[in-house]
C-alpha cells in the first residue's frame, strides 16, 4: 500500500512535469534536432561532434535569437505581441483590482439590498462562455471603434476579471477586524479616510494575491483576444496560435523558446502565491 | 463582523452606492446588455460583414438550428468531452490527494510542482502540445516506441483526436482536482479518524464511511466548477485540430465557425443561445450548491 502509492505519484509525477521539461529542452535546440526522430533530451556544449541518433544535442540559444526576428504570416517580431499582453494584463489587473476591492469593501462592511443575489449574479458572469458573448460584444465594439485596440481587450478583462477579483477580496476584507474601522470612526475620520488609511493597508496582501490571479487569467486568455484583436494589438497566444500552419512550418525551436519565457512569469506567480492557490482557483469560495 | 451600516447616517448611503455600484455597472454594460443584444440579433438576418440593412427573419436561424447535424453533432462532442475529461480528472486527482494525504519531507514542494500545469495558458500549451503529440517527432511516441509499443497518429487519426484533446485537458486539469480533494481531506478533524480505529474499523470501512462522504460536498463543487468550464472548451480545440473539423468540434468551436468563417451573426446568436442555456442552467446548479455549502459551513461554526 504503502509502496503503491510512492509508484503512484512518481509516475504521475514524471508525467506531469515531463511536458514542461520537455518545452525547456526544445528552446535549447536548433531547429533540427527540435523535429529530430530520436528523442534528444541531454544536452552537450559546442562542437563535441554527436552521431547521428544520438539522444545528445547541442545546446543553442538561435531559438531565443530568432525571437527578435519577425517570423513568416507575422506583422512583427514575438517580443511585440509580449508587450502588448504585458499592457493589456497589467492595465486590466490594476482596474479590476481597484473595483473590486471598492465594491468588495461594500458588500463586506454595508447592509445592501438584495446582497447574496448581487454577489451570485456577479460570479455568474464568470460562467458565460467568451464565444458566446463575443458577437454582441464584437458588434458593440465596432460601433465605439474598439476592436484591435488594447483599449477593448483591458475593459473586457477587467469586466470578466471583476467576479473573481469582488470573490477573492470581500473574502480578505471579511478577515479583517471591523474594530479598527469603528475606532478609527469615532476619532473622527470620515468612512473615505477609514477605508484608504485603515482598511488598504491590511488590505494589500490581499490585493497583492488578487492581482496575481486576474493578471495570469488575462495573460493566458485567447477567445477573446482572437476574435477581438487578430489585427492590431495582438497577444501572445493569438500569435502563436497564429503560426500554425504558415508556409515555412512551425519555428519549434523558437516556439520553445517563446513560451518559455511567456510561461515562466506563470510559474514564479504560481510559487509565490502557492498558500493561496485554493482560494484563487475557487473565488475564495473555499479558505484554509 | 462587528458593526454593519452602525452610522446609518445619509450620507452612508450614497457612499455604499458609490462602492459598489462602479463594477456592477460596468458588469451590465460588458455581460448583460450583450446578452439582449444578442437575443435581438438572433432573430434577425445581421451578418459579420454588415451588408445590406438588418433584417428580422422571426425565429428561422432557430429552427434551422433543430436541422443542422452539425448542431447535435456538437452538443454530443462536448457532452462526451465534459464528462470523459471531468471523470479522469475526478478519479485522478482524488487518487493522488488520497497519496498526499499524510505529511512528509518536501510534499509542499512537491505539491507546488503538481500544480503548475493548471496555471498555463491552455492556447499556447495546446500549440505546443502539438510538438509533444506529433505523430513522427513527437516526445509521446518516442517513449512509447521505447516502451514497445505501436505509433499513433494522434492529431490526425479521426478516431483520436478527442483522446488527445483529452490527454491534454487531464494533463492541465488533474492538479485542480488534487488542490479541491486533498483540502476535502485535510478538512476531515482527526478525532473521526481517531474514534474509527477505536472501533477498529477496517481501512476499507473507514474510507468508504468516513473519507469519502466527508469529503464529497466540496469535492462536488469541484466537479461543478470543472464541468462548467469544460463546457466552454475552446482554446485547445482550435489550437490542436482547428474549429472544423467533426471530431472534435465542441459548440464552442462551432460557434466561432458559423460566427467568423460562415459570418452568420443573426444565426451564431441563435446558436450561442442555445448555449448559454446549457451554462447557465449549469452555472445556477453550482450556485444553489454553493449557496447550500456556505450557509452549512455558516451554522457550523
Amino acid at each position: 500500500m504503502k509502496n503503491l502509492r510512492w509508484v503512484l505519484l512518481a509516475v504521475y509525477g514524471m508525467l506531469s512535469t515531463l511536458p514542461l521539461l520537455w518545452l525547456a529542452s526544445t528552446a535549447i535546440k536548433s531547429r533540427v534536432d527540435s523535429i529530430a526522430t530520436t528523442a534528444k533530451f541531454i544536452p552537450v556544449g559546442e562542437g563535441l561532434g554527436i552521431e547521428a541518433g544520438s539522444v545528445r544535442f547541442e545546446a543553442t540559444l538561435e531559438g531565443f535569437r530568432a525571437l527578435g526576428e519577425i517570423y513568416a504570416g507575422a506583422a512583427h517580431p514575438y517580443y511585440h505581441y509580449l508587450f502588448n499582453t504585458f499592457l493589456i494584463g497589467s492595465l486590466s489587473t490594476v482596474a479590476a483590482v481597484s473595483l473590486g476591492t471598492l465594491c468588495a469593501y461594500g458588500f463586506s462592511r454595508f447592509r445592501i439590498l438584495g446582497e447574496r443575489d448581487l454577489l451570485f449574479f456577479i460570479l455568474s458572469t464568470r460562467f458565460l462562455p467568451p464565444l458566446a458573448v463575443v458577437i454582441p460584444i464584437l458588434m458593440m465594439y465596432r460601433s465605439l471603434g474598439l476592436p484591435n485596440t488594447h483599449l477593448g481587450l483591458v475593459i473586457l478583462y477587467t469586466a470578466f476579471n471583476l467576479s473573481l477579483a469582488v470573490w477573492l477580496m470581500k473574502g480578505f476584507i471579511d478577515d479583517i477586524p471591523a474594530a479598527f474601522e469603528e475606532a478609527a470612526l469615532v476619532d473622527g475620520y470620515t468612512r473615505w479616510q477609514v477605508f484608504l488609511r485603515v482598511v488598504l493597508p491590511r488590505a494589500l496582501p490581499g490585493m497583492a494575491v488578487t492581482a496575481v490571479f486576474c493578471l495570469i487569467s488575462a495573460w493566458n486568455e485567447y477567445g477573446f483576444a482572437m476574435t477581438l484583436n487578430n489585427r492590431d494589438a495582438v497577444t501572445v497566444p493569438v500569435y502563436f496560435a497564429g503560426l500554425q500552419g504558415n508556409v515555412q512550418g512551425m519555428p519549434w525551436s523558437q516556439v520553445g523558446a517563446g513560451v518559455l519565457l511567456f510561461v515562466t512569469p506563470i510559474v514564479v506567480f504560481t510559487v509565490l502565491t502557492r498558500k493561496h492557490l485554493l482560494r484563487g482557483v475557487t473565488f475564495g469560495t473555499i479558505k484554509q | 463582523m462587528g458593526e454593519r451600516d452602525g452610522g446609518a447616517e445619509l450620507g452612508d448611503h450614497w457612499l455604499k452606492v458609490g462602492f459598489v455600484a462602479p463594477a456592477l455597472l460596468l458588469l451590465l454594460c460588458v455581460n448583460v446588455f450583450p446578452l439582449f443584444y444578442s437575443l435581438w440579433l438572433s432573430f434577425t438576418n445581421a451578418d459579420l460583414i454588415g451588408s445590406g440593412a438588418v433584417q428580422s427573419v422571426g425565429t428561422l436561424n432557430y429552427s434551422f438550428l433543430f436541422m443542422d447535424p452539425r448542431y447535435a453533432e456538437a452538443l454530443r462532442t462536448t457532452a462526451l468531452f465534459v464528462v470523459a475529461a471531468v471523470s479522469a480528472q475526478l478519479v485522478l486527482g482524488y487518487g493522488l490527494a488520497l497519496c498526499l494525504q499524510e505529511r512528509f519531507r518536501g510534499k509542499a514542494v512537491l505539491l507546488t510542482l503538481l500544480l503548475v500545469p493548471m496555471m498555463m495558458p491552455p492556447a499556447v500549451m495546446g500549440v505546443y502540445w502539438k510538438l509533444v503529440l506529433d505523430g513522427s517527432y513527437g516526445v509521446l511516441n518516442h517513449g512509447l516506441a521505447f516502451l514497445g509499443f505501436g505509433q499513433p497518429q494522434w492529431t490526425t487519426d479521426p478516431g483520436l483526436k478527442l483522446l488527445s484533446l483529452l490527454i491534454v485537458d487531464v494533463w492541465m486539469w488533474t492538479p485542480f482536482m488534487l488542490l479541491i480533494s486533498l483540502a476535502s481531506l485535510n478538512a476531515i478533524p482527526t478525532y473521526i479518524y481517531e474514534a474509527a480505529a477505536i472501533d477498529r474499523a477496517g481501512r476499507w470501512r473507514v474510507f468508504r464511511r468516513i473519507t469519502l462522504p466527508m469529503s464529497a460536498p466540496l469535492v462536488g463543487l469541484a466537479v461543478l466548477l470543472r464541468s462548467t468550464d469544460a463546457l466552454k472548451q475552446f482554446d485547445l480545440v482550435m489550437a490542436i485540430t482547428g474549429p472544423n473539423d467533426g471530431a472534435t468540434q465542441t459548440l464552442s468551436a462551432l460557434l466561432y465557425q458559423v460566427m467568423f468563417r460562415d459570418g452568420k451573426v443573426g444565426m451564431a446568436s441563435a446558436y450561442s443561445y442555445v448555449v448559454l442555456v446549457v451554462v447557465i442552467a449549469l452555472a445556477s446548479i453550482f450556485l444553489r450548491y454553493l449557496n447550500h455549502l456556505q450557509r452549512r459551513v455558516g451554522t457550523a461554526s
